[in-house]
């Protein structure tokens, strides 16, 4: 089937396999490797990305869904040669170590401040609690966040 | 004590790839697409004991899209382990080969299918008509031991026994104690967030290349090159960016098949595991049942310690004997101990395969020892603490197993200063709580290792090299399992050469292109090949220092480094840089500074934590809730102290899963009850709680600027420090893992 969308600013008419998960269409069709998979079931957030201006899981969401939709992956994050303040946070407060969680981390992060300028430490915890690190234990990566939305 | 200010070591920096990993660029197996790739899928036993009495495979052959089908009947039945590090290794059973005739657990390998899409592949598999003779499932080790009968290898269900001794038994005073304990631990996932992945090539000159997410590429190359009869030198492996390991990734689990798909199809083949097949078809932290008896005085001090271990190894040995013995050799590392015996049965049962795990047994053993140690005290009417120091090995001892020092062991130190800090006394002596929510305190020890020192083969071999301009390549057959190993290793070879870390590149293994390595496991890497690094940059120097002496004019005592530069000690002027020194050496001098050099490990200190942990437990529910946690290592030296930090938070999370939460579930029908991470549960934030860390820095023993290592042992005292928590909480002895609510409310 036919679809219309828009990933990371740039408009795609696609056609594509009604089954076709969004996660293999960034991945496989569109090269946007950024965005990982962990599980495959929306239990690990590593396929995170933001539709609408909501945070996702990828591969939860099936290619005839984004029709009509805006996706943002973690390539966009970057604007101009100028990493967004939540990719300068997790580098310099050492929230980032095997980094396949990360991507999916930052967006569900992102997806956060975009709508809460100034969460609490709470907040920030439920906004990812749906992405799993399996390194850090999140301290670094709620500080981080915290850090970012404070600048 | 170390007062010297290093101007690099001892500094935080991100993990080296930061910036590719915040951006989506790096590029890890998963993401590795080569031109002509094919998609490789397995088909896995859905039985967990079983012989194939027939299998058809034609009408997934004839699907459009389908490269090949492989099966026993038409693969080599030669066996091998996936374990091997190095060739003829002892204790590496070979009893497993690619596809299996008789299946021994729910996952076992039974068909592949090559096709040009994944979707393909998979729709082949579900083609596949097979017919099992069912065997009795034998899902635990007492029923392995017990039906002599039903043999899941040829050789029987007991893989290996040992009993040892250690010390000379003492006569037991009369007003001893004697205190007996056993403690369950259990399977669990190691549940990496990328999954199993490897892309293999086999080209027409007779090269196979394995892309692989592993811990050690030469290991993974003697096992695949061996079993496909090919010389080494026509086998290269890379390894890759990976998405965590904790252990579950050391054993070359898909590799092996991988590349014998690649050879049969002649295109490059990937093979994805997705999280069911991970979590039941790769490994697990081995289950364990441990009883350990002791005798102590009434003054509190150990006179014996008896301790009986059963490891569940699952379907295959893999490493398990390895894993059984390391963990039997942990004790006396910790405490002082008179006479030591220690026997240990490892078991093959029905279930996933058991491997090494974070912490290689210490976890498992250390959980069962300082739950025991609680109990000791309890009866002896002693505080915990005091308890403790008057058992703990001081600075210098000796390993009763190995005989080696254990060098500057500051356990002790750790304890006090813990204690301290976390304010024990005031938290444990409180008066108890009497509603649905109680708080209770616990602490654990814990001793590990540095290397393999003692037990194994112990080097570590790397070139440096210095380029035209002065900056410097470092070769390497490292692994960074996302733990910051590169970052460490550039920060010891910058504090050496004087010179900013971003001036250094360190590469890690490629086994047709860079130096050997056995890898990264045995908390060797800071240890040793930090050491390494340390000891090649030294020797660079000197050859710096020399090419500048002919610039000079001097002899080179004369002259020193300093900020990428060379220059005569006392006269600040003078100076030539890396880049002069560089170009001069090769233009004029027709010398070329690089120097290859291998370390040899020759101590293996014991590195130590001890972790303090309050917890509420809702006694409505049966939920802990782990609400304040210290973490205080015996480091030596932080090489990376954010990074240590890292280690240690990360480390607690897995602790605290391991110690509540996490467990592969089998029936006894020997099928996983959680083969998804819905059912699966890991920690996630909103259930961490904030770690503070207290770094004990004292050096003292061969690792680089005297460092110790710590991302095993961060993981170690968890569970213990946990478990003891809910125990004071709730004046239970509770001590088969995991502590879920159902367990704690049918203690109540």
């Amino acid at each position: 089937m036919q679809i219309e969308f828009k990933v990371n600013g740039e408009e795609y008419q696609m056609d594509i396999c009604p089954t076709m998960r969004l996660v293999d269409l960034l991945r496989g069709k569109l090269g946007l490797t950024g965005t990982k998979e962990g599980c495959g079931e929306g239990e690990c957030g590593s396929c995170t990305v933001i539709m609408n201006g909501k945070a996702v899981n990828s591969c939860l969401v099936l290619a005839p869904q984004i029709h009509g939709q805006e996706i943002l992956t973690i390539e966009a994050l970057e604007k101009n040669g100028q990493m967004d303040r939540l990719q300068e946070s997790f580098i310099n407060n050492g929230a980032i170590q095997c980094g396949y969680c990360t991507p999916g981390m930052l967006m569900s992060a992102k997806a956060l401040l975009m709508a809460n300028s100034n969460p609490s430490e709470e907040e920030i915890k439920i906004a990812i609690s749906g992405n799993l690190c399996r390194c850090t234990g999140y301290n670094k990566i709620v500080h981080a966040i915290k850090e970012a939305a404070e600048e | 004590m170390l007062t010297k200010d290093f101007k690099y070591v001892g500094q935080t920096y991100p993990i080296h790839d930061a910036p590719q990993k915040v951006r989506g660029e790096l590029v890890y197996v998963s993401d590795l697409n080569l031109p002509k790739m094919v998609y490789a899928k397995l088909l896995l036993s859905p039985i967990a004991h079983g012989i194939i009495k027939n299998i058809d495979t034609s009408k997934a052959e004839t699907l459009p899209g389908v490269i090949r089908v492989f099966t026993h009947l038409n693969t080599p039945n030669k066996t091998y382990s996936r374990y091997r590090i190095i060739p003829d290794q002892d204790f590496c059973l070979e009893d497993e080969r690619l596809f299996t005739e008789k299946v021994r657990f729910v996952g076992d390998r039974v068909a592949a299918v090559v096709a040009t899409s994944l979707e393909t592949a998979k729709d082949a598999i579900s083609l596949i008509q097979v017919d099992y003779e069912v065997l009795p499932v034998l899902s635990t080790p007492e029923a392995a031991l017990l039906d002599e009968k039903t043999k899941i290898h040829p050789d029987g269900n007991l893989i290996y026994q040992y009993d040892y001794q250690l010390g000379e038994q003492v006569l037991v005073s009369n007003d001893s104690v004697e205190v007996e304990t056993t403690t369950r631990t259990q399977k669990v996932h190691h549940a990496t967030i990328e999954t199993h992945v490897c892309v293999a090539d086999y080209n027409s000159a007779g090269k196979l290349t394995i892309w692989a997410g592993c811990q050690g590429a030469f290991g993974v190359r003697t096992i695949v090159a061996d079993l496909l009869e090919l010389s080494y030198n026509k086998v290269r492996v890379i390894k890759m960016p990976m998405g965590g390991s904790f252990g579950g990734k050391q054993e070359a689990i898909i590799e092996p098949i991988t590349a014998f798909l690649a050879k049969e199809v002649r295109r490059p083949v990937k093979l994805i595991f997705d999280r069911k097949e991970c979590i039941m078809a790769t490994m697990t932290r081995p289950a364990t049942s441990t009883t350990i008896k002791t005798s102590v005085t009434k003054d509190g001090i150990l006179e014996d310690c008896i301790v009986d271990t059963v490891l569940d190894a699952g379907a295959y040995a893999t490493s398990s004997v390895d894993n059984a013995y390391a963990m039997s050799k942990k004790i006396c590392r910790l405490y002082r101990i008179p006479y030591y015996q220690h026997q240990g049965k490892i078991v093959y049962t029905n279930t996933p395969v058991a491997g090494g795990a974070r912490g290689w047994g210490a976890p498992e053993i250390m959980t069962a020892l300082e739950i025991h140690m609680n109990a000791v005290a309890k009866r002896l009417v002693m505080d915990l603490v005091e308890f403790r120091r008057k058992n703990l090995v001081h600075p210098y001892d000796r390993d009763k197993a190995s005989s080696f020092s254990l060098g500057n062991a500051r356990v002790i130190e750790c304890l006090e200063k813990g204690a301290a800090r976390f304010g024990w006394n005031e938290r444990y002596y409180r008066m108890p709580d009497k509603g649905r929510y109680r708080r209770g305190v616990g602490l654990a020890c814990a001793a590990h290792k540095n290397g393999m020192y003692g037990g194994f083969p112990e080097h570590s071999t790397m070139t440096l090299k210095m380029n035209e301009d002065g900056s410097f390549i470092l070769n390497t057959g490292l692994h960074d399992l996302g733990c910051g190993t590169i970052t460490s290793i550039k920060l010891i070879t910058a504090e050496v050469l004087d010179i900013d870390p971003s001036n250094i590149t360190v590469l890690e293994a490629d086994t047709e292109n860079g130096p050997y390595d056995f890898g990264s496991y045995g908390s060797r890497v800071t240890y040793i090949c930090g050491a390494c690094a340390y000891e090649v940059a030294k020797r660079v120097k000197e050859k710096i220092l020399e090419c500048a002496s002919l610039i000079f004019r001097k002899p080179k005592q004369y002259l020193e480094v300093a900020n990428g530069t060379v220059g005569i000690s006392g006269h600040q002027q003078q100076t030539i840089s890396y880049r002069e020194i560089a170009t001069t050496a090769k233009t004029k001098d027709n010398t070329d500074i690089v120097i290859t050099h291998t370390y040899h490990g020759t101590s293996n200190p014991g590195v130590y934590a001890v972790h303090f942990a309050e917890v509420e437990v809702d006694t409505l529910t049966g939920r802990v809730r782990v609400s304040d946690y210290l973490a205080v290592h015996d480091i030596g030296k932080a090489i990376n102290p954010g990074m240590v930090e890292g280690q240690i938070q990360g480390g607690v999370q897995m602790g605290i899963g391991y110690a509540l939460y996490e467990e592969i579930k089998i029936g006894n029908d020997g099928r996983i009850l959680n083969s998804s991470l819905a059912n699966y549960h890991v920690i996630n934030a909103p259930d961490m709680p904030t770690v503070k860390t207290l770094l004990i820095e004292q050096g003292g023993d061969e690792g680089p600027y005297g460092a110790k290592s710590v991302g095993e042992i961060a993981f170690v005292p968890v569970a213990a420090a946990v478990i003891n928590a809910v125990n004071n909480a709730l004046g239970t002895s509770l001590s088969d893992m995991p502590l879920t609510p159902e367990k704690i409310l049918a203690a109540l």
